[in-house]
Parts: C-alpha cells; structure tokens; sequence
C-alpha cells in the first residue's frame, strides 16, 4: 500500500499546499506511517529555519558613504534640487567652514607645493589657495626646501583674491588621470606627497569654471581645483575638506559642470 | 546624519519621505536609504553572492529609486517598491555581466561580508558561509522568493508584489528552491538536538 518514498519536491509543494487535494491526501497518509518522510518534512522546515537565522550583515560603512555621495551628486545633477541643494549649502555654510579650516591646513603643504612649483615655472598663475599656518609637510627636505622660499611670501589670507566669488583656490593642471574609485586616494597623494605632484601651472578658473566650483563647493572652499582627467576624459577634479580630517570630498565634473563622479572619503 | 533640516525624521514615514523627495527636500531620499539599507543591503548581498556586486547593484538600485521616486504610486508599501528595485539591479547585473552562478568562495572580504563573525558557540559564521553557497545553486528566481519570504520574512503576497509575479508562483519557487536547500543543510539539523552538539561526529557529515 505504501508507495515509495517521497522527494524533497514533493515534500515541498506539500507543505506550501501546492498539491491536488488527492495527492495530498495520500502523501499526508504515507507520512503517518514513514519516519524517513517525516524526517524529510522536517529538513524542509529546518530549510527556513536556517535561512531566517542567518545572520543579516550590516551595509559596510564605506558602501553607505558611497551611497550618500552617489544620491548627493543625484542631486546636483537635478536642477530643482539643485537650488535647495544650494540653501542649504549656504545654511550649512558656518559649520563646514571650521571643518575646512582644519582640512585646508592639514592639505596646506602640498598646495603651497603647487603654488611654488608654479610659481617656478612661469610665473604666479595660480590664484592663491589658503596657505598653511604651519607647514608640517613630509620631511623630504629636497622638494622642502625648493617650496620653503615661496611660501614665505604667500599671504595667508586669501580669500580675497579669488576669482568671482568663489572661495580662495588655485586651479591645478597635474595632468592625472583620475579613476573611479580612487578619487580620494588620488587627491590624498598628491596633499601626502609634495615632490611628486606635476604642476603645469595654469590660469585661474575662468568664469564658467568658478561658477562650476562654485556651485560644488557650495560655500566650502576647494582644497583642490585640478583641471585634468577623468577616466580619460577631460574633467576638472574639485576637492572638498571632508568629513574628517585627510578625507576629501571629491567631485568630478565635465566641461558642462555635469558631474561624472563623486566619492567622498 | 545628514538631515540638519528637519527635527524627528524618524517619525516621518517612508511615503511622506518618497513625496518630500518628489518635491525637491534634498534630505528625504538619503534618509529613505539610511533607515532601510541594511534590508536592502541584505537583499542584494543573498541575491548575488558577491559583496562587490552586490554594493555596485544597491548603488544602481538607490540611484534608480531616486529618479523614478516620482512615478511611485502609493499603493503598495515603500519597502515593497525599494525591494522590488534592488532586486530587478541584482537581476540588471546578472544579466549584463552573465556574472558565474555561484560565488567563487574564498576570499576574505567575501566570507566577512556574507558571513559576520559573531560571538556565537553555535557557529553563526559557518551557517552563514554554507547558507551563502548553498543559496548561490539556486536559479534566480527561486533565490529571490526564498531570500525574501524565508530570510527577510516578507508574507508570499508581499513576496509577489516585490517580484510582481502570482503569490503562486512565488508558492511554488519557494518550494523547489526548499527542495534544493534541504540536501545541502541537512548537516545543520544536528544543532537543534543537544546531544550531538559538540558530540563525537563534531557537527554533522560533510
């Protein structure tokens, strides 16, 4: 009278009542009087079980940034919240700024590096970024000691000779090409490591450019301007203090201002 | 974190968040994503197996719940509809990199990603890992309800809403993907009975 024993299939579609009223009856009948079936029924429940058991992982810390950033360039790339994006920004404007402070500072070494190598090469193109109060910089004395003299004469208020209204910054041409996914590691280099930073020199941001930045930067002041690559393609790089100290807030825009990239560290 | 703006943003729910969004507060679709995006995250990482694919398809998935926000219809919940984009990037992503069925197993990243170490003498980690593989065997569409009804505990109607297909069909993948599982653990029954924890057999054939 018994049949074989039923499949795991089966088994399955039972418990989910998939089966035809007869079929179930009779696999229903075959589990009274067999262990190996029930044992088989209850491995499928243990089945979900274990599933609802496992353990949910936490969103790695570094994916939920990424995220942020990606829905914060969202933004910027939609015009209607672009303009609160902006109210914001300048609401935001007091807080950030002593965070920028402090970043600018600690970047100061490197983009006095840059204005000097600048400065070298063919006269003082660069629309001077904020010049560090101290220069803490590696301890390369080579390179060092070839950015010392200009520094010295560097105003450290800066502010105002920036174009437009845009806060203080040089516009950089390192000629990097920028990778997805390395932004902040790449403009972190080039802050870490005075002697390896290729400046061209160049002007300062032309008007389109400022009000690009400008409208990145949203009231903070720009680390690093760096007209340069992206993935290949020309782009200017703007960096931001970000949220801690040695981060940046880093942005990739087209020639139209249209973002190609931004991560945040 | 970000949301300076407004006070109790926890209080607000999900489609006063959606509709916030829709008409430009720049704080309500980041807050969206923050309050679901361990589920999220725990859906796309079952689903695909591999915690770098997995990050680039939730990364697809909040940027195309961003744009298509407005076209929200209020009729299902918030978290159906986010499920629902998650899983169709998951699907985006298997398709267009024809990426390997199952997860090469190991590295590092992807055991720590999939399988959280946790303070457990029953071994949590273990489970995890052979749950991972044994879920990557599995077609996708079987995956998909299992993670959703057996893992995240959504209802079978919630599941077909998710995966817009008959909550019979969502029946029926859920089974035969049981019935897949079951042979491969099997082994961890043995926990659920005392005497062979930790007994002489060390937890269960192989």
């Amino acid at each position: 009278m018994n049949p074989a024993h039923y499949d795991y299939e089966t088994l399955a579609d039972l418990a989910e009542g998939l089966l035809e009223d007869d079929q179930a009856a009779s696999v229903n009948a075959h589990l009274d009087t067999c262990a190996d079936c029930r044992d088989r029924s209850a491995d499928l429940a243990d089945v979900s079980r274990i599933l609802a058991e496992a353990p949910v992982p936490s969103m790695p810390a570094e994916l939920a940034e990424r995220i942020d950033s990606a829905i914060a360039a969202e933004s910027l790339n939609d015009a209607t919240v672009v303009s609160l994006e902006q109210r914001r920004g300048r609401r935001h404007w007091r807080i950030m700024s002593a965070a920028a402070a402090t970043v600018v500072v600690l970047g100061g070494g490197a983009v006095v590096g840059k204005m000097a190598l600048n400065g070298a090469s063919d006269g003082n193109h660069s629309q001077s970024a904020g010049a560090p109060v101290t220069d803490r910089t590696n301890s390369n004395g080579d390179s060092a000691s070839r950015m010392a003299p200009t520094m010295g004469t560097k105003s450290l208020d800066t502010t105002a000779s920036a174009p437009k209204a845009a806060p203080g910054y040089s516009v950089s041409h390192t000629g990097t090409d920028y990778r997805q996914g390395q932004l902040n590691q790449q403009v972190g280099r080039m802050f870490g490591k005075g002697p390896e930073l290729q400046v061209g020199g160049g002007p300062g941001a032309d008007e389109q450019l400022a009000q690009c930045v400008s409208k990145v930067a949203q009231g903070k002041k720009p680390v690093l301007v760096d007209s340069a690559k992206y993935e290949g393609k020309q782009a200017t790089v703007i960096a931001l203090p970000g949220t801690k100290a040695g981060a940046f807030d880093v942005w990739a825009v087209g020639a139209d201002c249209s973002v190609l990239k931004h991560e945040s560290a | 974190m970000t949301s300076v703006s407004m006070r109790r943003v926890d209080d607000v729910p999900d489609k006063e968040l959606l509709a916030r969004h829709a008409e430009g507060d720049p704080h309500a679709f980041a807050e969206l994503v923050n309050r679901h995006r361990d589920r999220m995250w725990a859906v796309a990482l079952r689903t695909l197996g591999d915690p770098e694919e997995a990050a680039d398809a939730l990364q697809d998935a909040c940027l195309s719940a961003f744009r298509a926000a407005g076209r929200f219809r209020g009729d299902a919940a918030v978290t159906t509809w986010l499920h629902r984009i998650v899983v169709n990037a998951c699907l985006d992503r298997l398709r267009r990199k024809s990426v390997r069925p199952a997860t090469p197993m190991g590295d590092d990243a992807t055991f720590d990603a999939v399988a959280p170490k946790m303070p457990d003498p029953t071994d949590a980690h273990g489970v995890s890992l052979d749950v991972h593989s044994a879920l990557s065997q599995l077609p996708f569409e079987q995956r998909a309800a299992l993670i959703l009804v057996d893992m995240m505990g959504y209802s079978v109607d919630d599941a077909a809403q998710v995966l817009e297909v008959p909550p019979g069909t969502i029946k029926s993948r859920c089974a035969r993907g049981r019935a897949r599982l079951a042979p491969l653990l099997v082994h961890h029954r043995n926990r659920r009975d005392p005497k062979n924890v930790g007994g002489m057999e060390g937890g269960g054939m192989p």
